[in-house]
């Protein structure tokens, strides 16, 4: 018996966090087997993803595609693993282990029996198959995955202030899903087809082609999905729902929604817009787009922090913190959309487009924020252990009660501030380069937001780790290190993940950037999943007629 | 045809909204129901009109289901079919809507046993609300505590720790 070919165990990011779902149903009773098996589906699924991304960089940025069912990629749903992708599964899986350790020892024995074991699995399920699908629809379901389950995830507990801000998100979340199932369906009634790397190559083809133009209420359809993808990224002006929702979660989850589900709409954004539906062809919609992502860029990472600053609760900082760094990812699209598609930076970055320059500082800000995010918000929990609340007024004194904790959230704090070497330096660094020739603008608030995120975290460090004790010592330094051991180990793994990102940058660097050459020029996705022929015409017209093989739309109207 | 389907689109998405906006979470709800007809009627429309125009400008029949062999005529049969593939979304888009809707009951049926109202108002203005996180991990000490909800720095004072300076 030989093993399936490799492309195929991509598949598996999606079944092995289903089926531990379904078997943690099954012992839903036993808090150790629950956790067994939660443990053991993310361990695969990281060890999966990680094996997997190893695997593409050692072939130069290869693009797994396995279609399921082996229908043919246009008709039958594929599911892709590129660079992209690859390096946010494996980031998604790291925060994930780190987030379920702290719940063993953070969440309510109530909460953890109320089915959090199976919803924890089933959002990831949702979340990878948002990152893997090559496939419009198929994106809604995971989506719609991902949603259920933290619909599920907000309201178990179900305190007063859980069950108001849950409907919030519920509504605006079933509203937004909507719209992307409608655009879903236009697109289809558009292009004849839901695949990705199919619309990647027929708007290429009409944008290289003068005679042709794209179709009416194009620049509406790309308006309406950046909505959606807005809603789920909380750029400005769609943010207001994040800082109450998350705020009043459980410090584990809250720490996964914190890292996560931000991501995936930006992700989602940088999958479809550069090139697709941010398109400059006759007809197009780059310029719209350019200018709304860049306003709401600046405005969302500057707000953001200013919303940061004022807040008095960590945990409140934190949660607003996540809008303002998700402004910088925007910043990043923006740039890459502005700029003329064959623009190259000047100076000593040679052979690789402003576009794709942007991209990969984007994809390496994501990836820095997911892990360190995360890390932010169980530190907060460890916080809350030792002084039994998050207001800042009340906290103090942790420097002296635990070291170990302090260093902990200082690295992360620093790393999301963005101190060479450390993380959070290498996307903002290449974001504002980018944008510096183009949209100095957004480069420069880059430079502010990051100057007042340093002050942001220096009133955590400051009023927490450094103050003497505002107040009776809530908890008892060593017995809240003796039962915390798993929520200090979540937290030290990603510390410790942060820190390779800031010191061994280069191997990230090198998959971003292919991730981003990919994003800029789909050429080689487009074949991977398509074939050869898939490309045969995305250079204009050729000699041939080509209408013959490249209009589905009018073969099934 | 499509005209028509497009102005019920427009008049459902709009009722929905504006339900949705409503300060009674039971209209609220049923203000998604009608969300997701919306978007199934809209994808519906993307299949394109049902009706073959002759060359003459007059309707000659409404087209075919999708179903091969079934005597269609040789020449470009795919013309005389509806397309399949929106009723393929429509009927996975509707599973979900099912889902969705049937979460949103259970959330009301829970917000009205826990709070005693379904009005968003008198959600908002509950005196008793607490001000503070759901759970503040108090809980895994003081067994007791488990069903309150809010920071307790009093709670757990260790006199082996002694006073603060």
């Amino acid at each position: 018996m030989s093993l399936p070919p490799l492309n195929d165990w991509v598949a598996l990011l999606i079944v092995i966090p289903l089926v531990a779902g379904l078997l943690s149903l099954v012992v839903i009773n036993s808090r150790f087997w629950s956790r067994a098996i939660g443990v053991t589906s993310i361990l695969l699924t990281l060890g999966l993803a990680l094996g997997l991304l190893l695997h593409l960089t050692a072939n130069d940025g290869a693009v797994l595609v396995s279609e399921m069912g082996d229908w043919k990629a246009p008709f039958g749903i594929a599911l892709i693993y590129d660079s992209l992708s690859g390096i946010l599964v494996t980031a998604a899986m790291a925060t994930a282990l780190a987030a379920y350790l702290h719940s063993f020892s953070s969440l309510d024995p109530g909460v953890e029996r109320r089915y959090f074991h199976p919803l924890f699995q089933f959002l990831l399920v949702g979340v990878n198959l948002s990152f893997v699908t090559g496939d419009l629809f198929n994106l809604f379901v995971g989506y719609e995955v991902m949603l259920m389950a933290s619909y599920a995830l907000l309201t178990i507990g179900s305190g007063k202030a859980q069950l108001r801000q849950a409907y919030k998100y519920v509504l605006l979340n079933v509203l937004a899903g909507t719209i992307l199932l409608m655009s879903a369906g236009m697109t289809y009634g558009m292009f004849g087809t839901l695949n990705m790397a199919d619309l990647a190559r027929i708007i290429a083809e009409i944008e290289a082609d003068p005679t042709r133009e794209l179709p009416a209420g194009f620049t509406a359809l790309s308006v309406m999905l950046l909505l959606v993808f807005a809603v789920k990224g909380a750029f400005f002006p769609l943010w207001f729902w994040l800082p109450d929702t998350y705020y009043t979660l459980p410090i584990a989850i809250g720490g996964l929604f914190g890292g996560l589900l931000t991501k995936v709409g930006v992700y989602t954004i940088v999958r479809l817009f550069p090139g697709v539906f941010a398109s400059d062809g006759a007809g197009g919609s780059s310029d719209v787009i350019a200018v709304v992502l860049a306003v709401t860029a600046g405005v969302t990472m500057f707000l953001g922090v200013l919303g940061a600053v004022s807040q008095h609760r960590v945990r409140k900082i934190l949660a607003v913190h996540v809008i303002s760094q998700v402004g910088y990812m925007a910043a990043g699209i923006a740039v890459a959309v502005w700029v003329d598609r064959g623009a190259v930076l000047g100076g000593q970055v040679t052979g690789r487009t402003i576009a794709a320059f942007a991209i990969g500082g984007c994809v390496f800000h994501m990836v820095h924020n997911i892990i360190v995010k995360c890390a932010l918000f169980l530190c907060c929990g460890l916080m809350e252990k030792h002084a039994g609340t998050d207001d800042l007024d009340k906290l103090g004194g942790l420097l002296k009660r635990d070291v170990f904790l302090a260093v902990l959230f200082f690295i992360a704090a620093m790393s999301l501030v963005g101190f060479p070497p450390l993380s959070g330096f290498g996307g903002k660094i290449v974001i504002i380069q980018a944008g510096w020739s183009n949209l100095w603008v957004l480069s420069v608030l880059g430079l502010l937001t990051g100057a007042l995120t340093l002050l942001s975290m220096l009133k955590i460090w400051s009023y927490g780790f450094w103050n003497p004790d505002q107040a009776p010592v809530a908890r008892q330094p060593s017995h809240v290190k003796a039962t915390n051991r798993s929520a200090y180990l979540g937290v030290a793994l990603l510390v410790a993940i942060a820190l390779f990102l800031g010191f061994g940058s280069e191997a990230v660097y090198e998959i971003a950037f292919n991730a981003g050459d990919q994003i800029a020029d789909r050429t080689a996705y487009i074949e991977a999943v398509l074939g050869p022929e898939g490309i045969a015409n995305l250079d204009g017209p050729a000699t041939v007629e080509p209408s013959a093989t490249t209009q589905p739309a009018e073969v099934l109207p | 045809m499509t005209l028509v389907i497009s102005v019920c689109v427009a008049v459902i998405f709009g009722t929905s909204i504006y339900l949705m906006l409503s300060k009674e979470l039971k209209s609220v709800a049923m203000g998604v129901f009608l969300l997701g007809h919306a978007a199934n009627l809209c994808i519906l429309a993307q299949s394109g009109s049902p009706l073959i125009v002759g060359d003459d400008g007059m309707v000659e029949s409404i087209k075919r289901p999708p179903i091969l062999g079934q005597g269609e005529p040789e020449a470009a049969p795919l013309d005389l079919l509806v397309d399949p593939l929106p009723q393929a979304l429509i009927l996975t888009a509707i599973v979900i809507s099912f889902g969705v809707m049937a979460f949103l009951l259970t959330l009301l049926v829970k917000t009205a046993r826990s709070q005693g109202t379904l009005d968003l108002d008198e959600l908002a203005v509950n005196p008793n609300e607490d001000d503070g996180p759901a759970s503040v991990p108090v809980q895994s000490e003081d067994d007791e505590n488990r069903t309150t909800h809010g920071p307790q720095p009093d709670r757990g004072n260790d006199p082996e720790k002694g006073e603060p300076a």
